[in-house]
């Protein structure tokens, strides 16, 4: 039914069309009994949603907006499939009610989709809570909308920092009560390993190498500032443009350059391009060491570059190695179900539905008082696959332990490994 | 920059602009020969890419892939020229228009069977050496694309001077109907040009495969490049695509480093320069209206 009106009015409105729109939206609305659940629902859910009909709970409504195309489509992917393991798991209910099928929308990697999506949300769909969007230009487009339809929005991936921030003017963006964030912010993974490595590590001096866009920037920032602030130099810096395909320009200037820490931020292609110019022009024996926000080193990468990133030390929240029981647990079952190895983005999604199905628990299943709602999602407190997880009850930012992790090859396999923490790292929400 | 670092960014520019010569020779040929801008130039190189990317996973070997890759694209474009652009011959917008159809089928169809993660080949065995070169490590394999561009246009220049198909070739670029008329199976021309148009961009991918990486959105970027290097060097012509890509290669390099924000606008500016002092390109010519 959704399916179908979706297809009609996705499709540029001619006269004919918008005709046949209103004629179909009428006759779904005609033939819609109280309580269906989507369109595909597995049998469990249509069962409890007909034995529960009686007591007039409606099955919740959740709408995620992925890329499924275009650059970050593998990191959509992943995150739905974490979404449906949580369901599946869950018997398709959160804290007792029972939820349809999740709308997934393709945000294609645009802000002006991604806002047009929502809109469907709010207004279409009218779903209770919607989840997703993994670029950050994307969150900050449709935050304004989200906080005027009092939408309840948990972030599972973009890292701005303004998204959950008191910021002049609301520029670029800034918090709003209705938005949560379960994935982390640009300042928890590039601010404590600028301290970490003045104090701890002892590094005098650092350079830093990140993308040349708004996340990256902020990285280089919130790393020199930490960095500093603990008493180390930041002797220069260097970007390059997002998509860069050829990285030996950029890799050439680092080495003539004498300070032999780089700190860096880069993902996907771009992380990979970088540790093999890094590699062709023999960096590291030249006594050059590769640092950085852990997306530098995240799995996508590593089983492309393997040992070729050995020795890097990034920061990031989470790893695959990280030796507590709720990962454990995690890595096992998303293994079995998808026979592949979870990434970082998985685990956001997935604790971000821990949140939510907590947060039900609370409320017994009620989203239609905002205030009680939001209050059970701040009061939200779990051991996640990552460690403890909290929302910060000021800004909705995840708290979370901030891991340094350096990429080792043991036995065949390069992955990283937990060598340090920091607990508890909240984001200054300003 | 001290000289040595300038060295090396020079020969980081130099098989930068070896590469995009490999790729913009294939675009040139195609358009000069039939007119027609083919917007599905950067999803054959992409295909090029992937076939290595599967020969490697398979056989564990790079070097079959310099001949299979540009086979399989070749031949790819060997059907698609008979297949769909013969029956729009002579309208070249909707020709264009089908190219773009093309790119995106091929591109789906590639994400489809590859999935749409990021992928990336070691490089061959024997190249994944470096040389010292201004007190520096340098990369074999850049020096060997660099030793590639120029040997392969050597030999186009050769095929295009020296052999009969050249002639046909440069006999189709100043005039296919005239070439018809005298008897020559322009079809079969036109079949063949794109075939090997095609296959040069596939031996392009092949080239990028070991050191950017392989994944969805690599066509559109390789085609931008390859449309910057034809619109400076000139449409159409070998030598155009020689002077565009030993140009913009360069240029592109150390933009990067010396203005790094500007450093596409750079290129674009280079492009729109030349443009408005000569609109067919540094060594484009003005065609005759058909």
């Amino acid at each position: 039914m959704f399916d179908d009106q979706r297809k009609v009015t996705s499709l540029p409105i001619t006269r004919r069309r918008l005709i046949l729109a209103g004629g179909a939206s009428a006759l779904a609305a005609a033939c819609a009994p109280a309580a269906t659940p989507g369109p595909s629902a597995t049998g469990a859910a249509t069962a409890t949603a007909k034995a529960t009909a009686t007591v007039a709970v409606k099955p919740l409504k959740i709408g995620i907006l992925l890329p499924f195309t275009k650059v970050y489509a593998e990191l959509g992917n992943s995150m739905k499939r974490s979404a449906d393991l949580y369901l599946k798991q869950n018997g398709n209910k959160l804290g007792g009610r029972p939820v349809a099928a999740p709308i997934y929308e393709d945000e294609a990697n645009d802000p002006a989709v991604g806002a047009q999506k929502t809109q469907k949300f709010i207004e279409q769909d009218q779903v209770d809570v919607m989840m997703g969007i993994v670029a950050t230009p994307i969150a900050y487009a449709v935050r304004n909308a989200i906080d005027a339809a009092k939408l309840i929005f948990i972030e599972t991936n973009a890292g701005g920092n303004a998204l959950t921030r008191a910021t002049t003017d609301c520029k670029p963006s800034c918090k709003s009560q209705y938005i949560f964030r379960s994935s982390f912010s640009a300042w928890q993974i590039s601010n404590p390993i600028g301290t970490y490595f003045a104090t701890k590590k002892g590094v005098k001096e650092a350079f830093t190498f990140v993308a040349d866009y708004g996340f990256g920037t902020e990285s280089a920032a919130d790393f020199t500032n930490a960095f500093q602030a603990a008493g180390g130099k930041v002797t220069g810096a260097l970007k390059a443009p997002l998509g860069s395909a050829d990285f030996a320009p950029f890799v050439t200037q680092l080495k003539a350059q004498p300070t032999k820490d780089i700190y860096s931020f880069f993902s996907g292609t771009d992380a990979i391009n970088y540790i093999k110019a890094w590699n062709q022009l023999g960096m590291s024996a030249a006594g050059y060491r590769m640092n950085g926000a852990g997306f530098l080193t995240e799995q996508d990468v590593l089983k492309e570059v393997k040992d070729l990133a050995n020795g890097a030390v990034t920061s990031l929240f989470w790893a695959v190695t990280l030796d507590n029981p709720e990962n454990k647990a995690f890595v096992d079952a998303y293994q079995k179900e998808y026979n592949l190895l979870p990434d970082v983005f998985a685990v956001q999604q997935w604790d971000g539905m821990k949140a939510l199905d907590l947060a039900l628990q609370a409320t017994k299943g009620d989203t239609s008082n905002k205030e009680a709602f939001i209050a059970a999602l701040v009061a939200a407190k779990f051991n996640s696959p990552r460690g403890p997880f909290s929302f910060d009850k000021d800004t909705h930012n995840v708290i979370q332990d901030i891991y340094i992790r350096e990429v080792r090859t043991q036995g065949g396999s390069t992955v990283n490994t937990v060598v340090d923490k920091i607990p508890s790292v909240t984001d200054p929400g300003k | 920059m001290s000289p040595d670092v300038a060295i090396q960014q020079a020969l980081n520019g130099i098989s930068f602009g070896a590469l995009l010569f490999i790729l913009a020779a294939g675009l040139s040929l195609i358009f000069g020969m039939m007119d027609v801008v083919n917007l599905a130039h950067g999803a054959f190189y992409m295909l090029g890419a992937y076939v290595t990317l599967t020969l490697v996973q398979r056989t564990g070997q790079f070097w079959p892939a310099l001949v299979l890759a540009p086979l399989v694209v070749g031949l790819l474009g060997l059907v698609v020229e008979p297949l769909l652009l013969r029956r729009l011959r002579g309208r070249h917008l909707d020709q264009v228009l089908l190219t773009i159809g093309v790119s995106l089928v091929i591109a789906d169809v590639i994400g489809l069977t590859f999935g749409r993660e990021i992928r990336s080949i070691p490089l061959p065995a024997g190249l994944d050496r470096s040389i010292e070169i201004g007190g520096s490590d340098y990369p074999v394999y850049r020096l060997f694309v660099i030793a590639s561009g120029v040997a392969m246009a050597a030999v186009l220049a050769a095929v295009h001077r020296r052999t009969q198909l050249g002639a046909l070739i440069r006999a189709g670029v100043d005039d296919a109907p005239m070439l018809a008329a005298l008897g020559v199976d322009i079809d079969r021309l036109f079949a063949r040009t794109f075939a090997v148009g095609a296959a040069l961009a596939g031996l392009a991918g092949v080239f990028a495969a070991p050191v950017f990486g392989i994944f969805p959105g690599m066509d559109v970027d390789a085609l931008i490049y390859s449309l910057i290097v034809v619109v400076v060097g000139g449409l159409g012509t070998l030598t155009g695509a020689m002077v565009g890509a030993g140009l913009v290669g360069p240029a592109d390099t150390f933009g990067k480093v010396l203005f790094p924000q500007f450093a596409l606008a750079l290129i674009f500016a280079i492009m729109a320069f030349v443009l408005l002092l000569r609109p067919t390109g540094l060594l484009g010519r003005v065609r005759p209206a058909r």
